[in-house]
């Protein structure tokens, strides 16, 4: 198991980075009146920690008994049926779901699934009616008319179903939909409270930590707790003991991009074009997601770029992200942002030099 | 039988009275026409109906023999129509003016040279050994190749000994038949039965009369291995063991993508009679003169006047079909006849005229009344907007006065038809066009160019976008979808034809099928196999999103090498890129089941 996983923190009391806001979250469980939940904050938070911890909190030791599911469900859509498939993860009080994963038809998702989980609510042991927890992942993804179904799902099942919604960005969703949920912000931890996790870590684990080496690890990180965790464990499989000076390896993928870049930066051609295209897809194989290649990207290009191009190229990467975002395949939309930077470059190269 | 059918239904009242005028009408044309017939029919039969009116209680035998009466009358004159319609319209003129001669063969003189020579070694050298006596004779519809082995057997005065493919039982037929105890013979029984009896007549006969020709005009159809395993074994003996000079005609279909098993089935068959001994010619489609000049003939012979323009346009428009070329004839010179009564027709007429004028600079030919569909392949069509042929000179340059444009957004005039019409004839669907473009458009632009290289591909992601909102709502009618998609082409095409700006000098391009398509399915796979690795492996204790697993989780695991993900793809090494290469090899070996599918397509 990942030390990721291994120390993730199982219950509220033991949360050792957002520990008010885990308080917080203790106490309004304890009062059973739940409302719904909106977590938002940057990746690597802790926002799904918290929110196992919480279920746990809410359910006990029931809550850890998932199972997944990949289910085909059958919506009824006016003149048509229409198969989806989505995997869940559910136990006796929740089901957790990403269903940002049906793509174009989420609206469906949330209209059919959402009602038909919320009719089935459980009995708990005093027969009182309870009400079932659903986990929404990647809500911000959602497009406008699944937001739009899931504010009104939201009202008719109040009363037996809540909903904890997950998500970057709460600037992607709706205003109808933050303004009927409890709004928790998860900041992304300092890299103090990050060294301090590592050095927990490292206790644990009977290692030895080389003065500043924790703190090179959590700067490397972004403030990424997991991503610092699990960069943390490739160190220690890379070399152990640790050096201070070790080398913290990057993410094969970034560095692939950064490769990608200095692709861009030595030749700009069709024919080298074409060949960044084949590069694109083996990251597309490998299923990173097209926003975070553009993002890393224009980052290491951004590296390497005269200031006053930066500007330029940065309008190109935002406009080709809309697309992409409004697209179907992404490559179409990457591909159009690096000819376009080729572009402005070599003009750019051409001014200067001659 | 046919005959009788349509004969009762003209002896009733409204029928026939709907049948004179037309009749009279076309009387006029001729005057040698034996018109009182069907009037005197009709006055009788007239008279008849109304003296049978009280049907009810007249016998029943009198009412009979009246019908047989009326019957035989109806029949009189019906002949005597049939007969005047024969003389007026004589036949069909692709019937009435089948060559006659071999100078008349629309088919190039070589070619029916060589044909010839063919079967005249073979009939007036009969002693000689030759290697085959089977000549496959292969080529599109209506290019003469019956015609031009009709006309080689007159000339050679040989016998014909011909092959048609027999007209198919109808069930009822079938039925009737069976009762009547007469056995179904399947038409490739019937066909076999045929090889083996001329082969063995011809060459016990033949010995003495050594012209004749055979001549298998349609191979039988035939369906699934076991009838198509026959066909074949018997063709193959056939051209083993015959003496007699054979002739085989097959259709080609070309350059369609139809692409069905026939098709596909008929070529093989060649090849295995090719393979056997027979020899091959080709048939190439009528060239546009010899059809100009068939068409002014018979022009000429019937009186009628078309412009040359005219008949070059219908020329065009046959693709290289002399069949089709005289039918569109025949039918274009009935059109302005019927419409030459009414007054107002003859500034119709001109204007009609006017516009094919019109329509015969701007070399516009789908807009006839006629004309074959042309199709083209997906392929062909590809290849014409990713080669964007220009014209190497503009030559409406009056135009350039009217709006100056500037310099970056001028283009030569394309040497091609609208690209929506090319997109039309090759039947493309938005989709896989714009991914094939979008695939290949890069091999063709110039290497200094990269600035046409963000065109296109800013022109394809418009393209993109265009597709993916047609996605959109599901409520959405088609027809608002279909004007997106051919909007969401037209923009990939126009944008490929008019990004690029300075093309390459043609040469010689594979086009190659989207990488796209191979891509989104090894990554559909990978997620997959991701997610279900991620969740056994820490029992699903926790849901990461995917992105997360993709971006993070897997390059620890890689590091650990601990093999969870169960297949190679985690291999060690610091060499990031080699690893992801490997990982993408044996990826690609996965979804290989799911390749074959589109390579299919």
């Amino acid at each position: 198991m990942l030390w990721v996983d291994k120390y993730r923190p199982k219950t509220l009391d033991k949360v050792m980075v957002h520990e008010d806001v885990a308080q917080n979250l203790k106490k309004l469980v304890t009062e059973q009146d739940c409302p719904h939940l909106l977590f938002y904050g940057p990746s690597g938070s802790g926002k799904k920690t918290l929110i196992m911890a919480l279920l746990r909190q809410m359910f006990g030791a029931a809550a850890d008994k998932v199972k997944v599911e990949n289910k085909t469900w059958k919506v009824d859509a006016g003149s048509r049926t229409i198969d989806l498939e989505l995997t869940t993860l559910s136990s006796t009080h929740h089901v957790e779901m990403n269903p940002s994963d049906a793509g174009f038809q989420d609206r469906y998702i949330v209209q059919e699934i959402i009602k038909e989980m919320a009719k089935n609510r459980p009995i708990d042991t005093k027969g009182k009616k309870g009400f079932k927890v659903l986990v929404l992942n990647e809500v911000d993804k959602l497009s406008r008319e699944a937001q739009h179904s899931l504010r009104r799902t939201m009202e008719k099942y109040s009363a037996s179903c809540r909903l904890i919604l997950c998500c970057n960005s709460s600037s992607k969703v709706t205003e109808a939909i933050r303004s009927r949920c409890l709004n928790v912000r998860i900041n992304a931890p300092t890299e103090e409270q990050i060294v301090k996790v590592l050095e927990f870590i490292g206790k644990k684990e009977g290692l030895q930590l080389p003065p500043g080496f924790a703190a090179r690890v959590a700067e490397k990180s972004n403030r990424s707790l997991r991503r610092a965790i699990l960069s943390f464990e490739t160190c220690r499989v890379q070399q152990y003991p640790f050096t201070s000076n070790q080398a913290i390896p990057p993410m094969d993928w970034e560095e692939y991009v950064s490769v990608i870049a200095s692709d861009i930066m030595k030749e700009q051609s069709p024919k080298r074009l074409f060949q960044v295209r084949g590069k694109l897809y083996e990251l597309l194989i490998n299923c990173i997601p097209p926003e975070m290649i553009l993002k890393r990207l224009l980052a290491e290009l951004l590296k390497k770029l005269d200031a006053e191009l930066k500007h330029e190229v940065c309008h190109w990467a935002a406009y080709y992200e809309h697309r992409m975002r409004l697209g179907q395949k992404a490559i179409f939309h990457l591909e159009a942002f690096v000819a376009k930077f080729m572009s402005i470059y070599k003009e750019f190269l051409i001014a200067t030099f001659g | 039988m046919g005959k009788r059918d349509a004969v009762v239904v003209l002896s009733s009242d409204e029928e026939e009275e709907d049948w004179k005028p037309n009749k009279n009408s076309r009387s006029k044309l001729s005057s040698s026409v034996p018109q009182a017939n069907p009037e005197v029919a009709k006055k009788k039969k007239k008279a008849r109906f109304s003296s049978s009116v009280p049907r009810s209680r007249s016998s029943r035998v009198d009412q009979f023999e009246h019908l047989g009466d009326e019957f035989d009358e109806a029949l009189r004159a019906f002949n005597g129509s049939i007969g005047y319609v024969k003389n007026q319209r004589k036949e069909l003129w692709v019937d009435k003016y089948k060559p006659q001669s071999l100078e008349e063969l629309a088919v190039h003189k070589k070619k029916v040279e060589e044909v010839k020579m063919w079967f005249e070694q073979r009939l007036r050298t009969p002693k000689e050994e030759f290697d085959s006596y089977v000549l496959v004779i292969s080529g599109p519809a209506g290019v003469g190749k019956s015609a031009t082995v009709h006309m080689i057997a007159s000339h050679l005065g040989a016998g014909l000994c011909e092959w048609k493919t027999p007209i198919p039982t109808l069930w009822q037929e079938h039925v009737h038949n069976s009762s009547s105890g007469i056995r179904y013979t399947s038409k490739l029984d019937e066909f076999e039965n045929f090889v083996e009896r001329t082969r063995k007549y011809i060459s016990l006969s033949g010995e003495s009369k050594s012209s004749i020709i055979l001549l298998i005009d349609d191979l039988p159809v035939s369906n699934g291995k076991f009838a198509y395993g026959r066909l074949q074994n018997c063709l193959r003996v056939l051209v083993q063991s015959t003496r007699t000079p054979t002739a085989i005609l097959v259709t080609e279909y070309g350059n369609t993508e139809t692409a069905d098993r026939t098709a596909r089935s008929i070529e093989e068959l060649v090849l295995s009679l090719e393979s056997a001994g027979a020899c091959k010619v080709l048939f190439n489609p009528v060239t546009l003169n010899s059809i100009k000049r068939t068409l002014s003939r018979i022009c000429r012979l019937e009186q009628c006047n078309v412009t040359a323009g005219e008949i070059d346009l219908i020329a065009k428009a046959s693709g290289g079909d002399i069949r089709h070329a005289i039918t569109s004839l025949q039918y274009y010179t009935l059109k302005p006849e019927t419409s030459f009564s009414s007054p107002s027709s003859n500034g119709a007429l001109a204007c009609f005229e006017e516009k094919t004028v019109d329509l015969n600079s701007l070399d516009v030919e789908a807009s006839l009344p006629f004309g074959r569909d042309e199709t083209l392949s997906l392929f062909h069509a590809l290849g014409k907007f990713l080669h964007n042929k220009r014209d190497t000179e503009n030559a409406v340059t009056s135009d350039h006065d009217r709006f100056h444009l500037r310099e970056k957004f001028r283009r030569l005039p394309l040497k091609m038809e609208a690209p929506e019409k090319v997109l039309s004839q090759a039947h493309g669907q938005a989709r896989p066009v714009v991914d094939f473009l979008h695939e290949n458009v890069l091999d063709f632009i110039r290497d200094e160019n990269i600035d046409d290289a963000w065109t296109v591909a800013s022109y394809l992601s418009e393209a993109d976008f265009l597709l993916a909102s047609s996605r959109g709502t599901i409520t959405r009618s088609y027809e608002a979808e279909s004007v997106l998609q051919s909007t969401a082409v037209s923009v990939a095409v126009r944008g490929v034809l008019f990004g690029n700006s300075n093309p390459l000098s043609s040469r010689w391009h594979a086009i190659r099928r989207p990488k796209i398509w191979q891509v989104e399915q090894s990554s559909v796979c990978n997620k997959f196999e991701m997610m279900k690795q991620r969740f056994t492996a820490y029992d699903g204790l926790s849901s990461s999103n995917l992105s997360h697993v993709a971006m993070e989780h897997r390059h620890v695991l890689k590091w650990l090498g601990s093999r969870p993900y169960g297949n190679g793809v985690l291999t060690q090494g610091n060499d990031t890129e080699g690893n992801k290469v490997d990982g993408m090899t044996s990826e690609g070996q996965q979804c290989e089941a799911s390749e074959d599918e589109i390579e299919d397509w």
